[in-house]
């Protein structure tokens, strides 16, 4: 019974041609047109393995020098580094033949940059890569000092493994990074995937109430209980929703190549659970009584749209706007929420931040099913 | 005396000011094709709506299989086949789909269902169309559906809300026929409609229903008794003077005569000879005449003469 009802739930949905639309062929469109929108700047990343710099020095730094030299050295060095003065290095650093220039006076390391803000975000990048490059250098100075006195033959492993650091850290501390930019264009596009899903949720309220549609009287009036037609609709959403969510994330991270980090399965399962948030809001705003079916469909898609344009599906550095302005919004506006939980994904280790997300995603669906739950609940109708 | 299936008791209903039924009774009773019978928006719906528990009502009382009707009374549901007004299929969902899914609503086991879908398809002639998509089907295919979805779980009491709406009329008499087949094998009949001809067609008893009141009930032949006319005959003609339809008028068993658009209608009441007399007249007075129908009252005589207004404005 159960089964027999929730087949016919998936076959309904899945067949339905403008779901295809905006769950299949919607992602793909787009996240084409984010990809050659943003190929250059893909490009670039991949190429800005080596930096130009500068270094301007003071004082005696043996130990430093002989850090840069094995940074500067192999098939992926980091660094392509210029000794010079002080006035020279300014020239190279105007004519952009450097991104930066390295200060180091007795060890103490020190950077300028050709511009606190703007260029390219390949610049952008290269500076992240010097920036905490330095911090890395003097946070971890004693320890090369050290490797250097005691076993020098251990410098390039340790060096390296600075190096490899930093390669992982690029992103991290990325405030204004263009590559995250470009990255949460892509989470959002999930998350808009996953909130399309209100959709399908609305249908499941469309579909089981006696006064919004004639297949909802029949089902009225069968000896099957509505909670139990309501569920089974519900998992049958549920599991058409995951198949869509499954295939965007699938074409964005294996045909476009999108870097959603290492963590791909839970990538999987905060799409799914985003979209069961999409679902759960979407069969809440089609149980409110008042709105026509066409004013729901209109509603769920606008808000669909504005939680992704406030998290930055349109604007890519949206989301840091709020968080000026109003903070506590990227914490409920659902969109944000699960874009955000793919970011905590790909740039923090460990899972603290990205359950939180999941929790979030999971209470919101919860109010929203009891929403929908308390206002169906209704049996007899004033009016069809 | 045969059961009664179906008992409603002053039925209210109101839609903020309008009155939608007003102290509405119906008594059905087992095996009945019973037939609702009213112009749009006489609250025929309404009362079906009312009497499967989807509609709250103000005031009234009903009982189907003898059992308060409620929206809990799943063991009444079970047994009720309803098929609405608006065609209620999946369009996502094929034809042999669409019936299996709403047939299991009411029965569980699968084998039984499976041949419950098959009787159903086989009921409705359906057999080329199962894996047909909704949209892919003509108007009356759609409508065939619609029933077939309706009643897969072989119910005692069959509810039909205008089935045969923009229905062409090969498929229309399809519908019928199988509705008096469904009768035939055991299923008490509800049956709505704004066509008389088809409820006068099918049904045994019939109420006739206007502005939420019922305004008469009976057979057919009950129902055609009430009146004062048995008869209307109808004379083509070129304009009818005064004084000539004055002699038409004045004729036995004559109450109605007057002329409109070159045809003259004259409604009788009893009397066997009334063509006879009124062609009498017309060659007296030297009027020419062309075709000459007479016909026995029909429902929408009934109608008209209860309330003074056509069962049908338009067509
Ligand atoms: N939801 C509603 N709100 C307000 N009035 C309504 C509503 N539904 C029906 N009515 C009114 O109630 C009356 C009865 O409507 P109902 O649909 O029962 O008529 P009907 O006999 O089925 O007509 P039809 O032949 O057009 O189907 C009509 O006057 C209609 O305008
Ligand atoms: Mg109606």
């Amino acid at each position: 019974m159960f089964l027999h009802n929730l087949k016919y739930e998936f076959l309904q949905n899945i067949r339905a041609r403008s779901l295809i639309l905006w769950l299949i062929l919607f992602p793909i469109i787009l996240g084409t047109f984010f990809k050659v929108a943003f190929s250059g700047i893909y490009e670039t990343t991949t190429v800005f393995s080596t930096v130009p710099v500068a270094v301007v020095e003071k004082g005696s730094n043996e130990n430093f020098r002989q850090v840069m030299e094995s940074l500067s050295e192999g098939d992926d060095a980091l660094f392509e580094t210029y000794y010079s003065d002080e006035e020279s290095a300014l020239k190279l650093l105007e004519e952009k033949k450097v991104s930066g220039i390295l200060y180091a006076v007795d060890e103490q390391v020190s950077i300028t940059v050709v511009s606190a803000e703007g260029g390219t975000s390949a610049e952008g990048i290269r500076r992240t890569i010097i920036k905490s490059f330095v911090e890395q250098y003097n946070a971890n100075r004693s320890i090369i000092m050290d490797t250097i006195s005691h076993s020098p033959e251990k410098l390039n492993d340790v060096v390296s493994e600075l190096s490899e650091d930093m390669k992982c850290n690029e992103n991290i501390p990325l405030t204004n990074g263009n590559h995250d930019n470009m990255l949460s264009y892509f989470y959002n596009l999930v998350a808009m995937v996953a909130l399309l899903g209100s959709d399908l949720g609305l249908g499941i309220a469309v579909s089981s109430q006696g006064n919004l549609s004639a297949i909802g009287a029949r089902k009225c009036c069968s000896p099957t209980r509505k909670i139990v037609s309501i569920i089974t609709s519900m998992l049958g959403c549920i599991a058409v929703q995951t198949v869509c969510i499954f295939f965007s994330i699938s074409f964005l991270a294996f045909v476009l190549q999108v870097d959603f980090g290492a963590k791909l399965p839970m990538v999987y399962l905060a799409g799914s659970v985003g979209g069961v948030l999409g679902v759960s809001f979407g069969f809440a705003i089609g149980s409110v009584s008042k709105l026509g079916v066409n004013a729901k469909g209109t509603v769920t898609t606008a808000f669909t749209l504005v939680c992704c344009f406030f998290s930055g599906l349109m604007i890519g550095n949206m989301k840091a706007v709020v968080s000026t302005y109003a903070p506590w919004f990227n914490e409920i506006n659902p969109a944000a929420v699960i874009s955000d939980s793919l970011y905590c994904l790909n740039f923090y280790d460990d899972y603290t931040r990205f359950t939180q997300k999941i929790i979030t995603m999971l209470v919101m669906s919860v109010i929203f099913m009891l929403i929908g739950f308390f206002l169906t609940r209704r049996r007899k109708y004033a009016s069809l | 005396m045969a059961d009664t299936i179906v008992k409603i008791e002053n039925l209210v209903k109101r839609y903020k000011d309008l009155i939608a039924l007003d102290h509405l009774n119906l008594e059905i009773k087992q095996g009945e094709v019973f037939g609702l019978l009213g112009p749009n928006g006489s609250g025929k719906s309404t009362t079906i709506s009312c009497l499967l528990s989807l509609l709250a009502f103000d005031k009234g009382n009903i009982e189907v299989f003898g059992r308060k009707m409620t929206p809990d009374n799943y063991e009444a549901k079970r047994n009720i086949g309803i098929i609405m007004q608006n065609v209620a299929v999946f369009d996502e969902l094929t034809v042999i789909e669409n019936i299996d899914y709403f047939c299991g609503l009411y029965i569980k086991n699968r084998e039984e269902r499976k041949k419950c879908v098959q009787d159903a398809i086989a009921f409705t002639e359906l057999q080329d169309f199962t894996r047909f998509y909704p949209k892919k089907l003509s108007g009356g295919l759609l409508r065939r559906l619609n029933i077939a979805c309706g009643i897969a779980h072989k119910p005692k009491l069959i509810i039909l809300d205008e089935p045969t709406v923009a229905v062409d009329p090969q498929s229309r008499n399809k519908i019928l026929e199988g509705i008096q087949k469904l009768n035939a094998e055991g299923a008490t009949i509800i049956y709505t409609s704004h066509y008389m001809e088809e409820v006068e067609q099918i049904c045994t008893r019939i109420a006739i229903m206007d502005k939420g009141k019922k305004i008469a009930e009976g057979t057919k032949d009950e129902l055609k008794k009430m009146i004062k006319n048995t008869e209307t005959v109808s004379v083509e003609t070129s304009a009818v003077p005064a004084d000539v339809l004055e002699k038409i008028n004045a004729l036995p068993h004559v109450y109605s005569a007057c002329c409109t658009d070159g045809r003259l209608e004259v409604k009788c009441s009893g009397g066997k000879h009334n063509l006879i007399r009124i062609l009498n007249v017309l060659q007296e007075s030297d009027l020419h005449f062309g075709r000459v129908f007479s016909e026995l009252p029909t429902l929408n005589d009934v109608f008209l003469e209860i309330t003074g207004k056509a069962l049908r404005d338009s067509d």
